[in-house]
């Protein structure tokens, strides 16, 4: 199917596409600056709620970067410089008057690599919890036995919630992460390349449940593995890196963008993970 | 050639390692040959008779464990306060380094300075007199770059995952301090406190003029003009003016003593550091 790839001219303007429906994240002319060198320009997103957004692209175009202004969690990287807007609900994130902490704790991040804390699994499922302090303390217990089902890690774990966590598995973890995450009730959840680090069965779990949390909560996903975004996202946006910066280059509905890509860079890009769907 | 100035820098540097390893271990050797038979249940829970000639260090141990509890007490917290204003709340750059120089500098400064400090400061200018916590204050500042060097180098190791992850889940600056870096950072306090305590509890230029007499002292009651004995202020005064022989065993079982409390202190540290090291050779 790759083979049949249209070739198109490297002038060609790329048209960005829209999702229907009104946006529940949107960036506006966001660029991130380190000193005076840009690492993202001019990204325009709009991200519908309830969906899987996928953001793929070659390494070092600044997916993560991207990913990290979401969520303000880029203020914690020194020496950075966000221009633009990022709006939740219409309403500007980097807004003085915004609680950054707050909004991570709605806007919740998955790593590459799952992070757990060195405490047992019950204590970092509700370590985002105890510390928001929305729930109270004698909620707790059903808040972890909830977001550790929702992750599909309750039955494996609910005999041994008091054991390290750094005794499950790598993938468990990353379920383990999910859950902590789901267990804040966040609207949206960040994803950065979340199954790269897992065996491919672990990687399937997560998929699925991406695929399941979809209906109640809108997921922004980076990926680095095409069939994959085939699989999981309802809308793409790839970047690329023109001179030397990060720019999303083309944004489309799934198949749209991979099966006839309107612009060059895509092209590239997609032919050069070919071989084995990685970039 | 370059084989023979190999095993020349080999052979010095063994040499060296060698002369270190000998000396500690002839001084250790001295002490306690001639320490540990005045070393008995007594001698540790009598207190002191006849200037020295008799009795036991009863209230010398407990003086000097007294100095270095407060010690510990007084530098934990001022050394997590620096330890996280400099690796945490600092910006990189100048005023890190210069947080920095200035704990070297109190790390060099000479102690019999902190005497001098505490005998203008606690002895004339409070009107403590000489008091325990005047010496257990300065004793805390005197070790207060060690443990903080400590909790710093230990805070510089942790992973730059759990602060993102904690910040991810929306945790405020403060509770990812008191959730995550505090507690993943315990282990550096610990081990820069007990270092730092083994070398307090050795001092005797800070708390000379400042907390602790010879004889007539037992539990103090309150701060002001209350003294207390102290092991290594107890060799000092023996040693400048000891003809007897029964004192002179007295001196060297006190030295013996002090000595096992230095490395008791050293040795509790020791699981910790290896630990730490596993880690960073695992991160």
């Amino acid at each position: 199917m790759h083979d049949a790839l249209p070739i198109v001219e490297a002038e060609k303007v790329c048209v960005p596409a829209e999702p229907e429906g009104p946006a529940l994240l949107e960036t506006r002319g966001l660029c991130v600056w380190a000193g005076n060198r840009a690492l993202i320009r001019n990204v325009n997103l709009k991200i519908a709620a309830k969906q899987v957004f996928g953001l793929i692209g070659p390494s070092g175009a600044g997916k993560s970067t991207l990913l990290k202004c979401l969520n303000r969690l880029i203020e914690l990287t020194p020496g950075l410089r966000i221009e633009g807007e990022v709006l939740l609900h219409g309403k500007s994130i980097y807004d003085r008057a915004v609680d950054a902490d707050g909004l991570r704790g709605r806007i919740g991040i998955l790593f590459q690599q799952p992070v757990v804390f060195p405490k047992s699994i019950y204590q970092n499922v509700i370590f985002g919890v105890r510390h928001l302090g929305v729930v109270k303390q004698h909620d707790w217990p059903a808040v972890a036995e909830r977001a550790l089902s929702e992750s599909a890690l309750w039955d494996e774990v609910k005999d041994r919630l008091k054991e390290p966590a750094s005794r499950l598995s790598v993938g468990q973890q990353q379920r383990l992460c999910l859950a902590r995450t789901l267990a804040n009730e966040p609207e949206v959840i960040l994803m950065d390349e979340p199954t790269s680090a897992l065996d491919p069965r672990s990687a399937g779990a997560i998929e699925e449940l991406i695929l399941r949390l979809k209906s109640q909560r809108t997921i922004v996903l980076v990926t680095h593995n095409i069939p994959q975004a085939r699989r999981l996202a309802d809308w793409l946006a790839c970047l690329c890196v023109n001179e030397g910066v990060g720019e999303v280059m083309e944004t489309a509905c799934c198949d749209k963008l991979l099966d006839n890509p309107s612009c060059q860079g895509v092209v590239e890009y997609l032919r050069a993970g070919e071989p084995e769907g990685r970039g | 050639m370059c084989r023979t100035t190999d095993r020349v820098v080999f052979v010095a540097a063994l040499g060296c390692a060698v002369i270190a390893c000998g000396v500690l271990l002839s001084i250790v050797a001295a002490i306690a040959i001639r320490g540990l038979p005045a070393v008995s249940w007594h001698f540790l829970t009598e207190q002191i008779r006849l200037v020295g000639a008799a009795g036991g260090i009863f209230y010398n141990l407990v003086g000097t464990l007294l100095l270095i509890a407060t010690a510990g007490a007084i530098s934990t917290p001022l050394a997590m306060g620096i330890a996280l204003t400099h690796s945490y709340y600092l910006p990189e750059g100048r005023a890190r380094r210069n947080l920095s120089l200035l704990l070297y500098a109190l790390n060099g400064t000479p102690s019999i300075l902190f005497g001098i400090a505490g005998l203008i400061i606690f002895v004339k200018y409070f009107g403590w007199g000489k008091s325990w916590l005047s010496g257990g204050i300065l004793l805390g500042f005197l070790i207060l770059p060690t443990v903080t060097v400590s909790l710093v180098e230990r805070i510089k190791v942790l992973p730059g995952k759990y602060i993102e992850a904690a910040a991810g889940l929306g945790l405020t600056r403060s509770q990812i301090v008191s959730s995550v870096v505090l507690p993943q950072s315990m282990s550096g306090l610990i081990t820069g406190l007990l270092l730092g305590l083994a070398r307090a509890a050795g001092e005797t230029a800070p708390i000379m003029f400042t907390a602790t007499i010879f004889a007539g002292a037992t539990f103090p009651a309150g701060v002001k003009e209350s003294p207390v004995l102290s092991m290594p202020y107890h060799i000092f005064i023996l040693c400048q003016d000891s003809y007897d022989p029964g004192v002179s065993a007295k001196v060297w079982g006190t030295a013996t003593v002090l000595l096992g409390l230095v490395f008791l202190l050293s040795l509790i540290v020791l699981p910790m550091r290896l630990k730490v090291h596993e880690e960073a050779k695992n991160a």
